[in-house]
Order: C-alpha cells, then sequence, then structure tokens
C-alpha cells in the first residue's frame, strides 16, 4: 500500500500539550493532519485570540511540525481558534477523511502496540491503519478482543484470523501479528489494563462521534489507567452523519 | 455558501501607527480562513442566535417599560410597541442581507464602515459601543427596581433607595463574571431564554383569557387612544430600546454557523417573537388594570399584572423572571460591547492594546472594562428614560445608516458583495427602514438627542485625531 494513513494529531497549542516522546516515532508512516487549536470563553470573540496568539501559536507548530517531519511523516498543518474543541476536531477530521484520531500521550520508541477489535463493523479501516502505520517497521502488534456471553471460542478465533489475514494483504508481516483474548466483564476497563503492556493502543469508536469518545467518558476511563497514546480509529464518513 | 472575499482591503494607519488587520482569505460556513492556515471556528447556531436576539431584547419591553409607556400613551402603548417591532423589522431585514455578505464580528459597524467609509464607521461604532454601554446600565437599573421589589415582597424595608445601589452591585458582578468568566456563558444565556419565554407564555394565555372575560374578572375597558395619538409615537421612540437586540446577532456574524441561513433567520425571528410578546403583554396588562392605573406602579408594574391575575405565586414567578430577563440583556449588551471594542481595534480604530486577551481566563480584559466602566457611572445617574433614549438614539442612527449603506452597496456593486439572503421590495424596505429610524429620533426629549449628538460629534473628533489615515471602504 502507497498511501499513507491519514491521522489526525490535535494538539491544544497554548495550554502545554505538546508532541510528547515516542509519538513521533509512532507517526514516522503517516500522513499526519498536525491541528493545533485553542478553546476561548464564549465572551472572547475567535478573532480576538488570534489577533493576540497566533503566532506564539504558530512557533510552536513550526516546532512539533518540524519534529514530526523528522521522523519520516508527511505533515500538513491547521491552525484553529474556536469556542468548541469537539466541533473542530469533528470538523477538521471529516474535511481530511482522517482514518485515526491519536491522543498523543507519551511514550517509549514503539515496539509493541496493543490493536483492540470488536465486531466487524470498523474493522477493515483499524486494518487500514495499523498496516500503514506499521507494516515497514519492527513494531510487534497484538490483536485483543474482549469475549462476550455468545461468542464461542471458534467465532473469536475467526473472526480474529479474519483481521490478520487482511492485515497481512495490507503489506502487514504474518509473524509480526498476534492475538490474545480475554473474557473479563468491563471491556474498556479490560483494555486499559492490557494496554499497559504495550506501547501504544488502537481502538475503535465506540460511539457516532469520533471526538465524543476522545473527549467524553471511554476516554476518561482509559487515560486513567493507560498514559500512552491512543489510535482511535473513525468510522467512516457516511457512518458516522 | 462557497468560499469567497467578504469585503474590501483596508488601508493606512492611526496614531500609533497601527495598521488594520488584514482580511481573511475565506469564509465558508463552518470557519473564516486566514493565510499561513489560520481558522476561526464557527459554533453558535441557529438557537444560539435567537438565543442572544431574544435573550437582549426580551427584558426591558416587559419588565420595565409597561408601567412608563401606559402611563403616556394609554391603551395604545401596545400600538408604540408594534411601531417599536414594525421599525426593528426594516431594519432587520437589510441587515440581515449585509450580515450574509459580511458574516464577520461587528456587525453594524462593520457593515457601515465598509459601505460608507472610515469616518461614518467610527462614529457608529463608537456609538455602538457607548449605544449598548447606555443600554446595559438601563437595564441593569432596571434590574435594581426589580431586586427592591423582591426585598420589599420579603419585608426588607432599607431607609435608602437600593435601586442605583444593587444596579451597581450587579454591573461590578457581571463585569467580573466575563472577565473572570465561565466557560459557558452561551449556554446560560440559552437556558435563561427558554426559561423565560416559558413563564412569559404560560402568564400571557392567562392574560388574555382573563381579558376576554374567559374566568369572569371584571375589565377595564377605556379609549383605546386615551392620551391622544402624538404620544403613542413619542412612547414608540422610547420603548425602541426594547428592540435593540437583534442587531446584537450580527455583532457575533464572524462566529455563526451557516452564516447565510442562520443570521437572516435569527434577526428576524427574533425580532418577530419578541413583537408578539411586547404587544400582547401590554395588552393584557392594560386591561388587568387601565392604563392609568398601571402608570402608577412604575418600573415593576409587571409584578402587580402577576399579583392580580395569579395572586403572590404570580408575584413571584414574575420577579424571578424579571431578574432573569434584565440580567440577561446586560450581560448580553457587555459582551456586545466588547465586541464592538474589538471591531474596532482590529480596524485600527482604537488602540490595538483594546482588544488585548488576559493570559490567565482568556478573556478580552480590557475592552471589557471598557464596557463596564462607563456602565457604572451610568448607572449611578439612575436616569432610566434618559438611558434608554439615548440608547435608542445611538442605535437608530446606526440603524438608519445601515439601510443608507445597503443601498451604496448595492448600487456600487462591489465584486466582493454577493450577499446570499437578498432584501424583499428593494429599495423600498431599506428606505422606508432609513426614514423611519431616523424619523423616530424626532419623537425623542430634547435632552436624550442632545446627549446623543454630542456624543456622536466627540466620536467624529476622535476619529480625525486618531485614525484619519485609516481607509476602510475599498476603491472603486
Amino acid at each position: 500500500m502507497t498511501d499513507r494513513p491519514c491521522i489526525l494529531v490535535p494538539i491544544r497549542v497554548l495550554d502545554g500539550e505538546s508532541i510528547p516522546d515516542g509519538v513521533p516515532e509512532l507517526l514516522a508512516n503517516a500522513y499526519v493532519v498536525l491541528l493545533g487549536y485553542h478553546v476561548v470563553p464564549d465572551q472572547t470573540a475567535t478573532g480576538q485570540a488570534k489577533m493576540q496568539f497566533e503566532e506564539r501559536a504558530n512557533a510552536r507548530l513550526d516546532k512539533y511540525e518540524s519534529i514530526l517531519r523528522d521522523a519520516g511523516a508527511t505533515v500538513e498543518r491547521r491552525l484553529v481558534f474556536t469556542h468548541d474543541g469537539q466541533k473542530t476536531l469533528d470538523r477538521i477530521s471529516d474535511e481530511h477523511d482522517c482514518l485515526a484520531v491519536l491522543v498523543p500521550n507519551g511514550t517509549r520508541p514503539p515496539e509493541e502496540v496493543l490493536v483492540a477489535v470488536r465486531g466487524t463493523a470498523g474493522v477493515s479501516r483499524i486494518a487500514e491503519a495499523v498496516a500503514g502505520l506499521f507494516s515497514s517497521t519492527d513494531v510487534a502488534v497484538t490483536l485483543y478482543h474482549v469475549t462476550e456471553t455468545n461468542e464461542t471460542d471458534d467465532d473469536i478465533e475467526t473472526f480474529l484470523n479474519g483481521v490478520r489475514d487482511r492485515m497481512t494483504e495490507l503489506g502487514m508481516d504474518a509473524s509480526a501479528v498476534d492475538t490474545r483474548t480475554d473474557t473479563e466483564q468491563k471491556r474498556l476497563g479490560a483494555i486499559a489494563t492490557a494496554a499497559e503492556e504495550y506501547d501504544a493502543l488502537v481502538m475503535g469508536e465506540s460511539d457516532p462521534s469520533l471526538t465524543t469518545f476522545v473527549f467524553g467518558m471511554p476516554a476518561e476511563q482509559i487515560a486513567d489507567r493507560f498514559h500512552g497514546p491512543v489510535f482511535v480509529v473513525q468510522r467512516e464518513a457516511s457512518e458516522s452523519s | 455558501m462557497g468560499d469567497k472575499p467578504v469585503g474590501p482591503e483596508p488601508t493606512g494607519r492611526n496614531v500609533d501607527g497601527e495598521a488594520p488587520v488584514e482580511q481573511p482569505e475565506t469564509v465558508t460556513d463552518e470557519a473564516i480562513v486566514h493565510d499561513e492556515e489560520t481558522e476561526l471556528e464557527r459554533t453558535i447556531g441557529l438557537v444560539g442566535g435567537l438565543a442572544i436576539g431574544i435573550g437582549t431584547m426580551i427584558g426591558a419591553g416587559i419588565f420595565v417599560f409597561p408601567g412608563l409607556a401606559a402611563s403616556t400613551a394609554g391603551p395604545a402603548a401596545s400600538l408604540s410597541f408594534a411601531i417599536g417591532g414594525g421599525i426593528a423589522l426594516l431594519v432587520a431585514l437589510p441587515t440581515a442581507e449585509l450580515a450574509t455578505a459580511m458574516p464577520r464580528s461587528g456587525g453594524g459597524y462593520y457593515f457601515i464602515s465598509r459601505g460608507l467609509g472610515t469616518a461614518a464607521g467610527a462614529i457608529v461604532g463608537l456609538g455602538l459601543w457607548l449605544g449598548l454601554v447606555f443600554a446595559a446600565a438601563f437595564y441593569l437599573v432596571g434590574l435594581g427596581h426589580y431586586a427592591t421589589a423582591v426585598l420589599a415582597e420579603a419585608g426588607v424595608e432599607l431607609g435608602v433607595d437600593p435601586v442605583v445601589a444593587i444596579g451597581l452591585l450587579f454591573g461590578l458582578a457581571l463585569t467580573a463574571l466575563s472577565i473572570g468568566g465561565t466557560e459557558n456563558t452561551a449556554k446560560l444565556q440559552n437556558g435563561v431564554v427558554g426559561a423565560l419565554l416559558v413563564v412569559l407564555t404560560v402568564f400571557l394565555t392567562y392574560g388574555v383569557l382573563d381579558a376576554f372575560g374567559a374566568f369572569g374578572g371584571q375589565n377595564t375597558p377605556e379609549a383605546f387612544f386615551s392620551q391622544g395619538t402624538f404620544p403613542v409615537l413619542t412612547t414608540a421612540a422610547l420603548v425602541f430600546t426594547s428592540y435593540l437586540g437583534f442587531a446584537q446577532v450580527a455583532t457575533v456574524a464572524g462566529e455563526i454557523k451557516d452564516p447565510g441561513r442562520n443570521l437572516p433567520l435569527a434577526m428576524i425571528g427574533s425580532v418577530l417573537v419578541v413583537t408578539v410578546f411586547y404587544v400582547v403583554t401590554i395588552f393584557v396588562a392594560t386591561s388587568a388594570f387601565g392604563a392609568d392605573r398601571l402608570g402608577t406602579f412604575g418600573e415593576t408594574a409587571m409584578v402587580e399584572v402577576a399579583r392580580e391575575f395569579l395572586g403572590l405565586p404570580g408575584a413571584v414567578a414574575i420577579l424571578f423572571a424579571g431578574l432573569l430577563a434584565t440580567f440577561s440583556s446586560a450581560n448580553a449588551s457587555i459582551l456586545s460591547a466588547s465586541r464592538a471594542v474589538y471591531a474596532l481595534s482590529r480596524d485600527a480604530l482604537l488602540p490595538r492594546r483594546a482588544s488585548e486577551v488576559n493570559l490567565r481566563f482568556g478573556t478580552p480584559h480590557v475592552a471589557l472594562f471598557a464596557a463596564g466602566g462607563p456602565i457604572l457611572v451610568l448607572i449611578a445617574t439612575g436616569r432610566v428614560e434618559l438611558l434608554a433614549e439615548v440608547a435608542s438614539f445611538l442605535h437608530l442612527v446606526m440603524y438608519g445608516l445601515i439601510c443608507v449603506a445597503l443601498v451604496v452597496l448595492r448600487r456600487r456593486n462591489p465584486t466582493w458583495y454577493t450577499p446570499s439572503y437578498r432584501v424583499p421590495g428593494y429599495p423600498a424596505v431599506p428606505a422606508v427602514g432609513a426614514v423611519a429610524s431616523f424619523g423616530l429620533i424626532a419623537f425623542m426629549q430634547p435632552a436624550s438627542i442632545v446627549v446623543g449628538a454630542v456624543l456622536m460629534v466627540l466620536s467624529y473628533l476622535w476619529y480625525r485625531y486618531y485614525a484619519s489615515g485609516v481607509t476602510l471602504k475599498g476603491a472603486l
């Protein structure tokens, strides 16, 4: 596959968020949309914030852009002043048809990545993102599934093998893809716990809007326990609208 | 609406050597895009736009003016409100067209400075700021009356008249709140407006039924024009302050989603909603007591009307609604005034420092002080009618010039002028709108006209001194 997967990397550029260690390596093969955004209160006109902060924000984005480029990523950047960070993320992600959004937490240089898969919906996009990001690297991928009550072991094996085959078709080395299952009751908790042994987490969007995940409850649950970077693979634009 | 330029490129420098900030390259339904890929997200939807318009307007006409208006115009006061609403609508239509052509922050100031040139823009822009300052002071004095009535209802006796003191207190609190402020003032405003409309609808429905004798109560029939026809017009001039909200929607035009659709709907919709509420309120109020007796109740007449219908719970509900409404109007005016200061400083008509954003809170503290400070001074005067009329005067000048700017822009037809909404009945509607706006000024008290005119002259002198080198209107 020659196309690089489009990954949205949102940074609250004036609130001390930055590109943490390990993240540039993670994005080496990505087409990164670097979104610097700044949320201003309702009583401030967005243009007013722009007048004052644009220069500073651009200086920081310059730095992050070159860090990502040096790691090998293709970078496009946007700077947005907004009252509503979520709306901005949704819009930019839609405009670029991004495959995933990265919650950019710090990590060591990536060696092992956990990929949480649930049902068939969205799995091909997850495979596309994982293969695009890691097929040409030494990163080992573990497909992870939390068993639900009405599933048999055979079902799961068939499903996970299907995902692995899809990744292999897209260029992943079959030996670099492992599988793992768990039978815990709470799926998100199980994922967060499992992810602690890995350098990064890839998971599907659990909500119609990708970014409700980033800002909403599940994200908090994951972030509470897993402090590494999380790729949230978006549904297709047609599915989410 | 696709990508397109939204105005002429401003040029020149002011006394401090500051040039106007450059124009954005493109404006879309979702964002304003400047070069170097900086964007301003549009985040206010139709509901938010309506809440700004209705929230600013719904206070004064219902909670401050019924008593004052009834005492001067009699039952025909409801006609005064209808006239005010009609004029507001005649101006709202052209404003909507201009706003879809130039969906940028600054509202009326922005349209006039681009259509009629920098001098007119400076007079109107400073006038808009001062007009909002006067309006906010007026709302806060009204709030003081309501808070005083609450204290009276609770049986608290104060030795001194607390109206001005309470107004000052709330003025101070509002300024502090917007500077240190919460993140979600817009959501709060939406909630307040929704709650208000519900309370008022229940109350007015009951009142209208009662006025037609549904509950067997006794009406107070009287001559409609009990004070003659002339006071109807002077009252219309006075109560026009109740309609100073729809243009506030245009001051945040740069932040409204899908502006081609939402700006006209929010402006025209809010005028229509508010006009209906006002006319019905006055009808109900004068039916309940008769205009003369209503007049003796002063600024909190509606409390007595509610007490007459629904007893103490009614009075309490209306007191609460009155506090909410005047608070929300004052809050919206302070925020709009600070947007006006920002628009002026962006165009180098005020020092750039005026729109500086506070690092800690992310709020424009200088602009908010520039609104809050003068408001406190004006509250201290406690002159309800004068404050209301000066606010009306400054806005009416702007409204008239908006209509003129529309005609001028249509005739010059510059390439960037491509509104997605076009005013019906051109050129009659803007022409009548301009004549009506300027005409209403003639019915004001001389004192208000003098104060307003002096403020305009001072604004012009400021422009001559500070920014005569700045050109905001594009070359032909």
